[in-house]
């Protein structure tokens, strides 16, 4: 076997076996028997009409032209391995993993996650399979945004840190998803990660802020809202 | 249009004071918060509301633009798209291969 063949790549579609063939057919009862995809559409539905995460990225993207509909943007499927979500730039789907996502508070982190790789690929000409750089860059902002990286759930993993923490994490977990979808050496990953750190971890976008728990969601929510009417005006 | 903004204003001004988001950024970013620009856009509004002036309105319009020029600090990675990608809304094909590109 000649050792310097590249690993061929296969952009992570190997954690997710059934974006072109699964088990059971879509919609069926066997599907809904023998996998957690009744559970998954369930707290999905929960997700989007409560989490102020999810509420304002949606109005977001609806407002830059991307309007999301849950049966044509987002497909509960098994996964391999612990991952819990993606994004598929191919189809324009977020899938969600039915079989590692049990918890209404994990669900909502998932879609949040990404919901903003969605957002980036709606608002920027994202190269998700060529730019390490955009693809790093995506990361760090769904890691800083969706709550990834909040105190609570640092504590919960026993990652316990206080002073810039929150960046420490962010920069960790971009890597980790980075290195689970291209076959790149941890050191080309942790290059590109600080090549495109400031100025992606410093872009808020849709937020305006960087939502540390719910309640800052909250008051980003309600400032989206509030937006167009005061600032047209002024 | 400031009075309905006073209290959300107010609000925001009071958030950013609050010790879990002094915590929240230091955890962040190392440093205690700057709420200054909260309570001015508040008091801005209120005397905009009293005494509407071309002053109390260019410091709004002044602090919203400083807001936005602080996300544009630096260069971005990408180009913005002017219109969303086409094939955002196509339905689904079955079967098609994973490493196409639309």
């Amino acid at each position: 076997m000649d050792q310097n063949k590249p690993q061929e790549e296969d952009y992570g579609y190997n954690l997710f076996p059934e974006r072109n063939s699964g088990k059971f057919q879509k919609g069926s009862i066997a599907e809904s028997l023998f996998t957690f995809n009744h559970k998954c559409q369930v707290m999905l539905q929960f997700a989007m009409e409560t989490s102020p995460y999810a509420k304002l990225l949606l109005g977001a993207m609806k407002s830059s032209g991307c309007a999301v509909y849950k049966d044509r943007h987002f497909s509960c499927e098994d996964c391999d391995g612990t991952v819990s979500g993606g994004f598929d730039a191919t189809s324009s789907q977020i899938v969600l993993c039915q079989n590692n996502i049990h918890q209404q508070s994990h669900m909502n982190r998932v879609v949040t996650h990404e919901l903003i790789h969605a957002f980036d690929h709606c608002r920027a000409h994202v190269d998700w399979f060529n730019n390490f750089k955009h693809l790093a860059c995506s990361e760090i902002r769904a890691a800083n945004l969706s709550g990834d990286c909040s105190f609570h759930n640092e504590v919960s993993r026993f990652n316990f840190g206080l002073k810039k923490h929150h960046q420490e994490c962010v920069r960790g977990r971009a890597l980790r998803s980075i290195l689970a979808v291209r076959k790149v050496s941890r050191e080309e990953a942790e290059k590109v990660v600080d090549e495109v750190f400031d100025t992606c971890f410093n872009d808020h976008a849709p937020f305006g802020r960087i939502p540390h728990d719910k309640k800052d969601a909250n008051f980003a929510y309600r400032d989206f809202e509030n937006r167009d009417r005061y600032y047209a005006n002024l | 249009i400031c009075l309905s903004q006073i209290p959300f204003l107010k609000s925001e001004f009071r958030h950013c004071k609050s010790l879990w988001n002094r915590f929240h950024n230091y955890y962040a970013h190392g440093t205690s918060p700057s709420c200054g620009q909260w309570k001015e856009d508040y008091y801005s509004c209120r005397e905009w509301e009293k005494n509407p002036c071309p002053e109390t309105k260019e410091s709004l319009q002044q602090s919203e633009r400083n807001r936005e020029a602080e996300q544009r600090k630096f260069t971005p990675v990408w180009d913005l798209r002017r219109d969303p990608p086409r094939d955002w809304h196509m339905p689904l094909h079955q079967g098609k291969s994973p490493d196409s590109q639309s």
